[in-house]
Protein backbone atom coordinates (compact mmCIF):
# COMPACT_ATOMS: atom_id res chain seq x y z
CA UNK A 1 0.00 0.00 0.00
CA UNK A 2 2.80 2.74 0.77
CA UNK A 3 4.15 1.57 -2.61
CA UNK A 4 1.28 2.44 -4.32
CA UNK A 5 1.39 5.48 -2.65
CA UNK A 6 4.94 6.09 -3.47
CA UNK A 7 3.76 5.59 -6.84
CA UNK A 8 0.91 7.99 -6.69
CA UNK A 9 3.08 10.77 -5.53
CA UNK A 10 5.95 10.01 -7.69
CA UNK A 11 3.35 10.59 -10.67
CA UNK A 12 2.05 13.90 -9.05
CA UNK A 13 5.26 15.81 -8.50
CA UNK A 14 6.63 15.04 -11.71
CA UNK A 15 3.14 16.29 -13.18
CA UNK A 16 3.57 19.08 -11.00
CA UNK A 17 7.12 19.74 -11.37
CA UNK A 18 7.43 18.79 -14.82
CA UNK A 19 11.26 18.35 -14.59
CA UNK A 20 13.97 19.44 -17.70
CA UNK A 21 16.21 16.62 -18.96
CA UNK A 22 19.67 17.97 -20.49
CA UNK A 23 19.67 17.98 -23.60
CA UNK A 24 21.88 15.56 -23.82
CA UNK A 25 20.29 13.06 -21.44
CA UNK A 26 17.53 13.05 -23.59
CA UNK A 27 17.95 9.77 -25.63
CA UNK A 28 18.52 7.60 -22.87
CA UNK A 29 15.25 8.70 -20.67
CA UNK A 30 13.14 6.23 -23.06
CA UNK A 31 15.39 3.15 -22.30
CA UNK A 32 15.64 3.73 -18.61
CA UNK A 33 12.03 3.83 -18.61
CA UNK A 34 11.96 0.50 -20.26
CA UNK A 35 14.47 -0.88 -17.55
CA UNK A 36 12.57 0.25 -14.89
CA UNK A 37 9.37 -1.02 -15.59
CA UNK A 38 11.58 -4.40 -15.99
CA UNK A 39 12.77 -3.56 -12.43
CA UNK A 40 9.35 -2.66 -11.59
CA UNK A 41 7.72 -5.90 -12.68
CA UNK A 42 10.34 -8.21 -11.65
CA UNK A 43 10.09 -6.86 -7.61
CA UNK A 44 6.14 -7.08 -8.04
CA UNK A 45 6.32 -10.96 -9.26
CA UNK A 46 8.78 -11.06 -6.37
CA UNK A 47 6.19 -9.85 -4.07
CA UNK A 48 3.83 -12.06 -5.23
CA UNK A 49 6.15 -14.93 -4.86
CA UNK A 50 6.54 -13.80 -1.25
CA UNK A 51 10.49 -13.65 -1.40
CA UNK A 52 10.85 -10.17 -2.07
CA UNK A 53 13.60 -7.79 -0.76
CA UNK A 54 13.38 -4.19 -0.87
CA UNK A 55 17.37 -3.86 -0.82
CA UNK A 56 17.29 -6.21 -3.85
CA UNK A 57 14.70 -4.04 -5.48
CA UNK A 58 16.17 -0.66 -4.97
CA UNK A 59 19.56 -2.18 -6.04
CA UNK A 60 18.19 -3.53 -9.24
CA UNK A 61 16.01 -0.63 -9.80
CA UNK A 62 18.88 1.52 -10.06
CA UNK A 63 21.65 -0.96 -11.69
CA UNK A 64 18.81 -1.32 -14.64
CA UNK A 65 18.47 2.32 -15.02
CA UNK A 66 22.46 3.01 -14.72
CA UNK A 67 23.14 0.27 -17.16
CA UNK A 68 20.62 0.54 -19.98
CA UNK A 69 21.22 3.97 -20.48
CA UNK A 70 25.05 3.53 -19.95
CA UNK A 71 24.89 0.18 -22.56
CA UNK A 72 22.89 3.13 -25.34
CA UNK A 73 25.46 5.89 -24.50
CA UNK A 74 28.39 3.65 -25.07
CA UNK A 75 26.57 2.43 -28.34
CA UNK A 76 26.38 5.85 -29.88
CA UNK A 77 30.20 6.65 -28.38
CA UNK A 78 30.40 3.41 -31.01
CA UNK A 79 28.52 4.57 -33.65
CA UNK A 80 25.68 1.32 -32.96
CA UNK A 81 23.50 3.48 -30.78
CA UNK A 82 20.34 2.42 -32.83
CA UNK A 83 21.14 -1.44 -32.98
CA UNK A 84 22.56 -1.56 -28.94
CA UNK A 85 19.04 0.23 -28.03
CA UNK A 86 17.39 -2.17 -30.36
CA UNK A 87 18.75 -4.95 -28.50
CA UNK A 88 18.25 -3.72 -24.79
CA UNK A 89 14.72 -2.96 -25.58
CA UNK A 90 14.45 -6.60 -27.53
CA UNK A 91 15.86 -8.37 -23.82
CA UNK A 92 13.91 -6.27 -21.40
CA UNK A 93 10.37 -6.46 -23.46
CA UNK A 94 10.62 -10.19 -23.36
CA UNK A 95 11.54 -10.12 -19.20
CA UNK A 96 8.53 -7.64 -18.70
CA UNK A 97 6.41 -10.05 -21.10
CA UNK A 98 7.59 -13.16 -19.05
CA UNK A 99 7.40 -11.49 -15.54
CA UNK A 100 3.73 -10.03 -16.67
CA UNK A 101 2.74 -13.88 -17.34
CA UNK A 102 4.23 -14.78 -14.21
CA UNK A 103 2.26 -12.58 -12.30
CA UNK A 104 -1.01 -13.55 -14.25
CA UNK A 105 -0.24 -17.05 -13.07
CA UNK A 106 -0.47 -15.51 -9.55
CA UNK A 107 -3.08 -13.11 -9.93
CA UNK A 108 -5.79 -14.97 -11.65
CA UNK A 109 -4.63 -18.59 -11.21
CA UNK A 110 -4.40 -19.63 -14.83
CA UNK B 1 25.05 -27.51 -23.14
CA UNK B 2 23.86 -24.32 -23.79
CA UNK B 3 20.96 -23.01 -23.14
CA UNK B 4 18.99 -20.96 -26.01
CA UNK B 5 19.04 -17.05 -25.75
CA UNK B 6 15.42 -16.87 -25.40
CA UNK B 7 14.87 -19.64 -22.86
CA UNK B 8 17.72 -18.16 -21.06
CA UNK B 9 16.32 -15.02 -20.88
CA UNK B 10 12.70 -16.51 -20.21
CA UNK B 11 14.15 -18.58 -17.51
CA UNK B 12 16.17 -14.98 -15.81
CA UNK B 13 13.33 -12.74 -16.06
CA UNK B 14 13.21 -12.69 -12.24
CA UNK B 15 16.06 -11.55 -10.77
CA UNK B 16 18.28 -14.59 -9.39
CA UNK B 17 18.66 -12.36 -6.05
CA UNK B 18 15.30 -12.45 -4.90
CA UNK B 19 16.48 -16.09 -5.01
CA UNK B 20 19.59 -15.98 -3.26
CA UNK B 21 18.12 -13.64 -0.38
CA UNK B 22 14.92 -15.75 0.03
CA UNK B 23 17.57 -18.80 0.37
CA UNK B 24 19.88 -16.91 2.50
CA UNK B 25 17.41 -15.99 4.78
CA UNK B 26 15.76 -19.37 5.00
CA UNK B 27 19.19 -21.20 5.75
CA UNK B 28 18.60 -18.59 8.67
CA UNK B 29 22.14 -16.61 7.50
CA UNK B 30 20.00 -13.75 6.60
CA UNK B 31 19.81 -10.08 8.00
CA UNK B 32 16.74 -9.83 10.12
CA UNK B 33 13.80 -8.15 8.00
CA UNK B 34 13.46 -4.70 8.15
CA UNK B 35 10.73 -2.87 10.34
CA UNK B 36 9.50 -1.13 7.16
CA UNK B 37 10.58 -3.01 4.45
CA UNK B 38 8.05 -0.95 2.29
CA UNK B 39 9.79 2.63 3.09
CA UNK B 40 12.53 2.37 0.39
CA UNK B 41 10.34 0.92 -2.06
CA UNK B 42 8.33 3.22 -1.81
CA UNK B 43 10.75 5.71 -2.40
CA UNK B 44 12.23 3.87 -5.24
CA UNK B 45 8.39 3.74 -6.88
CA UNK B 46 8.32 7.15 -6.49
CA UNK B 47 11.23 7.82 -8.42
CA UNK B 48 10.13 5.36 -11.11
CA UNK B 49 6.23 7.45 -11.19
CA UNK B 50 8.47 10.80 -11.99
CA UNK B 51 11.18 9.23 -14.33
CA UNK B 52 8.05 8.04 -16.58
CA UNK B 53 6.15 10.99 -15.82
CA UNK B 54 9.16 13.14 -17.13
CA UNK B 55 9.32 10.89 -20.48
CA UNK B 56 5.60 11.58 -21.42
CA UNK B 57 6.11 15.11 -20.89
CA UNK B 58 9.32 15.21 -22.41
CA UNK B 59 8.23 13.11 -25.41
CA UNK B 60 4.63 15.32 -25.72
CA UNK B 61 6.92 18.71 -26.00
CA UNK B 62 9.07 17.02 -28.55
CA UNK B 63 6.47 16.31 -30.31
CA UNK B 64 4.62 19.64 -30.59
CA UNK B 65 8.40 21.04 -32.01
CA UNK B 66 8.49 18.02 -34.28
CA UNK B 67 5.08 19.05 -35.47
CA UNK B 68 6.12 22.45 -35.89
CA UNK B 69 9.17 21.17 -38.12
CA UNK B 70 6.81 19.62 -40.00
CA UNK B 71 5.05 21.91 -40.71
CA UNK B 72 7.28 23.87 -41.77
CA UNK B 73 9.12 21.33 -43.72
CA UNK B 74 5.44 21.07 -45.67
CA UNK B 75 5.13 25.04 -46.01
CA UNK B 76 8.63 24.91 -47.41
CA UNK B 77 8.02 21.86 -49.76
CA UNK B 78 4.44 23.62 -50.74
CA UNK B 79 6.55 27.08 -51.87
CA UNK B 80 9.41 25.03 -52.96
CA UNK B 81 6.61 23.31 -55.27
CA UNK B 82 4.84 27.19 -56.52
CA UNK B 83 8.65 28.20 -57.87
CA UNK B 84 8.86 24.62 -59.46
CA UNK B 85 5.38 25.38 -61.50
CA UNK B 86 5.96 29.12 -62.38
CA UNK B 87 9.56 27.29 -63.48
CA UNK B 88 7.79 24.78 -65.57
CA UNK B 89 5.48 27.30 -67.46
CA UNK B 90 8.80 29.42 -67.60
CA UNK B 91 10.28 26.29 -69.43
CA UNK B 92 7.11 26.29 -71.47
CA UNK B 93 7.20 30.00 -72.67
CA UNK B 94 11.10 29.70 -73.22
CA UNK B 95 10.57 26.77 -75.44
CA UNK B 96 7.64 28.14 -77.48
CA UNK B 97 10.12 31.56 -78.09
CA UNK B 98 12.69 28.87 -78.66
CA UNK B 99 10.80 27.25 -81.08
CA UNK B 100 9.90 30.56 -82.83
CA UNK B 101 13.36 31.68 -83.13
CA UNK B 102 14.48 28.35 -84.58
CA UNK B 103 11.79 28.82 -87.27
CA UNK B 104 12.67 32.55 -87.74
CA UNK B 105 16.42 31.04 -88.42
CA UNK B 106 15.32 28.34 -90.09
CA UNK B 107 13.82 30.92 -92.90
CA UNK B 108 16.80 33.52 -92.48
CA UNK B 109 19.13 30.50 -93.44
CA UNK B 110 17.01 29.51 -96.61
CA UNK B 111 16.83 33.33 -97.76
CA UNK B 112 20.67 33.34 -97.05
CA UNK B 113 21.41 30.20 -98.94
CA UNK B 114 19.01 31.69 -101.58
CA UNK B 115 21.05 35.33 -101.69
CA UNK B 116 24.08 33.46 -102.13
CA UNK B 117 23.06 31.10 -104.35
CA UNK B 118 21.59 34.20 -106.42
CA UNK B 119 24.85 35.80 -105.59
CA UNK B 120 27.34 33.71 -107.41
CA UNK B 121 24.59 33.68 -110.64
CA UNK B 122 25.24 37.22 -110.66
CA UNK B 123 29.23 36.80 -110.12
CA UNK B 124 28.83 34.18 -113.12
CA UNK B 125 26.68 36.30 -115.16
CA UNK B 126 28.75 39.43 -114.73
CA UNK B 127 31.98 37.57 -114.88
CA UNK B 128 33.60 37.95 -111.16
CA UNK B 129 33.46 34.04 -110.28
CA UNK B 130 35.83 31.50 -111.95
CA UNK B 131 34.30 29.36 -113.39
CA UNK B 132 35.06 26.09 -115.12
CA UNK B 133 32.59 23.63 -117.45
CA UNK B 134 32.70 22.14 -120.97
CA UNK B 135 32.81 24.60 -123.98
CA UNK B 136 34.80 25.60 -126.89
CA UNK B 137 37.81 26.87 -127.47
CA UNK B 138 38.94 29.46 -130.87
CA UNK B 139 42.27 30.25 -131.53
CA UNK B 140 42.32 32.95 -133.96
CA UNK B 141 45.80 33.82 -135.54
CA UNK B 142 46.92 36.97 -137.70
CA UNK B 143 47.72 35.84 -141.23
CA UNK B 144 50.95 34.58 -141.87
CA UNK B 145 51.76 37.38 -145.05
CA UNK B 146 50.40 40.91 -145.77
CA UNK B 147 50.02 43.39 -143.92
CA UNK B 148 46.41 42.85 -142.12
CA UNK B 149 46.09 41.77 -138.81
CA UNK B 150 43.18 40.53 -136.16
CA UNK B 151 41.56 43.90 -134.94
CA UNK B 152 39.30 44.86 -132.38
CA UNK B 153 36.16 44.66 -134.20
CA UNK B 154 36.71 41.07 -135.58
CA UNK B 155 36.99 39.80 -132.19
CA UNK B 156 34.15 41.65 -130.85
CA UNK B 157 31.94 40.14 -133.70
CA UNK B 158 33.56 36.64 -132.28
CA UNK B 159 32.83 37.20 -129.05
CA UNK B 160 28.78 38.91 -129.88
CA UNK B 161 28.39 35.68 -132.04
CA UNK B 162 29.15 33.38 -128.79
CA UNK B 163 26.72 35.52 -126.80
CA UNK B 164 24.19 34.87 -129.05
CA UNK B 165 25.16 31.44 -129.51
CA UNK B 166 24.27 30.62 -125.75
CA UNK B 167 27.85 31.23 -124.43
CA UNK B 168 27.78 31.50 -120.80
CA UNK B 169 30.93 32.90 -119.69
CA UNK B 170 33.54 34.02 -122.14
CA UNK B 171 37.76 35.00 -121.49
CA UNK B 172 39.91 35.84 -124.27
CA UNK B 173 43.63 35.36 -123.53
CA UNK B 174 42.78 34.62 -119.88
CA UNK B 175 40.74 38.02 -119.78
CA UNK B 176 37.31 37.30 -118.43
CA UNK B 177 34.84 39.38 -120.31
CA UNK B 178 32.57 41.04 -117.62
CA UNK B 179 30.01 44.30 -117.96
CA UNK B 180 32.58 46.73 -117.81
CA UNK B 181 34.74 44.69 -120.32
CA UNK B 182 36.01 46.83 -123.66
CA UNK B 183 37.95 45.43 -126.54
CA UNK B 184 39.65 47.73 -127.87
CA UNK B 185 42.40 48.36 -130.24
CA UNK B 186 45.54 50.89 -129.41
CA UNK B 187 47.67 51.11 -132.40
CA UNK B 188 48.18 47.80 -133.66
CA UNK B 189 47.91 46.32 -130.28
CA UNK B 190 44.18 44.62 -129.14
CA UNK B 191 43.35 45.49 -125.53
CA UNK B 192 40.75 43.85 -123.32
CA UNK B 193 39.99 44.93 -119.95
CA UNK B 194 42.74 47.54 -120.79
CA UNK B 195 45.55 45.10 -120.37
CA UNK B 196 47.30 44.74 -123.98
CA UNK B 197 46.78 41.10 -125.84
CA UNK B 198 49.70 39.27 -127.70
CA UNK B 199 48.59 36.77 -130.36
CA UNK B 200 47.22 34.37 -131.23
CA UNK B 201 44.20 35.02 -129.46
CA UNK B 202 42.85 32.55 -127.98
CA UNK B 203 38.55 32.73 -126.64
CA UNK B 204 37.63 30.12 -124.85
CA UNK B 205 33.33 30.02 -124.44
CA UNK B 206 31.92 28.15 -121.39
CA UNK B 207 28.37 26.60 -123.14
CA UNK B 208 26.68 23.55 -124.20
CA UNK B 209 29.66 22.04 -126.50
CA UNK B 210 27.09 20.16 -128.79
CA UNK B 211 25.26 23.27 -130.00
CA UNK B 212 27.44 26.14 -129.72
CA UNK B 213 30.03 25.95 -132.69
CA UNK B 214 26.78 25.49 -134.83
CA UNK B 215 24.59 27.88 -133.47
CA UNK B 216 28.11 30.79 -133.82
CA UNK B 217 28.02 29.69 -137.38
CA UNK B 218 24.41 30.39 -137.31
CA UNK B 219 25.06 33.97 -135.63
CA UNK B 220 25.29 37.24 -136.96
CA UNK B 221 28.58 37.92 -134.98
CA UNK B 222 29.84 34.90 -136.09
CA UNK B 223 28.93 34.66 -139.89
CA UNK B 224 30.68 37.98 -139.93
CA UNK B 225 33.32 36.99 -138.20
CA UNK B 226 34.12 33.84 -140.54
CA UNK B 227 33.60 36.05 -143.40
CA UNK B 228 36.25 38.54 -142.50
CA UNK B 229 38.80 35.88 -141.36
CA UNK B 230 38.36 34.35 -145.18
CA UNK B 231 38.69 37.08 -146.47
CA UNK B 232 42.02 38.28 -144.65
CA UNK B 233 43.68 35.06 -144.16
CA UNK B 234 43.57 34.91 -140.21
CA UNK B 235 43.99 31.73 -139.48
CA UNK B 236 40.47 30.24 -137.16
CA UNK B 237 40.91 27.29 -135.23
CA UNK B 238 37.75 26.07 -133.20
CA UNK B 239 38.08 23.28 -130.71
CA UNK B 240 34.97 21.39 -128.56
CA UNK B 241 35.72 21.07 -124.65
CA UNK B 242 34.21 18.43 -123.15
CA UNK B 243 34.04 17.71 -119.20
CA UNK B 244 34.71 20.57 -118.05
CA UNK B 245 37.86 21.14 -119.70
CA UNK B 246 37.70 24.99 -119.84
CA UNK B 247 38.33 27.31 -116.83
CA UNK B 248 37.81 30.56 -116.88
CA UNK B 249 39.32 32.68 -114.39
CA UNK B 250 37.29 35.63 -112.03
CA UNK B 251 37.71 39.43 -113.44
CA UNK B 252 39.65 41.70 -111.24
CA UNK B 253 36.58 43.12 -109.17
CA UNK B 254 36.94 47.46 -109.32
CA UNK B 255 34.93 48.96 -106.51
CA UNK B 256 31.76 50.93 -107.42
CA UNK B 257 32.35 54.98 -106.62
CA UNK B 258 29.59 56.38 -108.36
CA UNK B 259 27.09 53.85 -109.03
CA UNK B 260 24.39 52.80 -106.20
CA UNK B 261 21.50 50.66 -105.89
CA UNK B 262 18.15 52.13 -107.31
CA UNK B 263 15.82 51.58 -104.79
CA UNK B 264 13.55 49.48 -104.56
CA UNK B 265 16.00 47.01 -105.21
CA UNK B 266 14.78 43.76 -107.09
CA UNK B 267 14.66 40.82 -105.84
CA UNK B 268 13.97 38.99 -108.84
CA UNK B 269 17.97 39.57 -110.09
CA UNK B 270 18.08 35.92 -111.39
CA UNK B 271 16.37 37.45 -114.25
CA UNK B 272 19.48 38.99 -115.24
CA UNK B 273 20.34 37.47 -118.04
CA UNK B 274 23.30 38.91 -120.88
Amino acid sequence: MIALLGLLVGVVVGLVAQPDVPLSLQPYLPIAVVAALDAVFGGFRAFLDGIFDDKVFVVSFLSNVVIAAAIVWVGDKLGVGGQLSTGVIVVLGIRIFSNVAAIRRHLFHA
Amino acid sequence: MTTPLLTLITQQSLDEDYLHVAERRAAGHGRAPTARPQVRAAIVLALFGLIVMTAVIQTSRNSSTDQAGRASLIERINAERAVGRSLQTRIGRVTASNTAAEETLSAVTAAAVAAQTRLRRVQIRTGYLAVTGPGVRVTVTDPESGEEAVRDTDLRRLVNGLWQAGAEAIAINGQRLTVLTAIRNSGPVVNVNYQPLRPPYVVTAIGDPRTLQADLLDSEGGAEFIGLARQYGFGVDVQNVDDDGLTLPAATQRGLRSAQIAAPSRPDMEDLAP
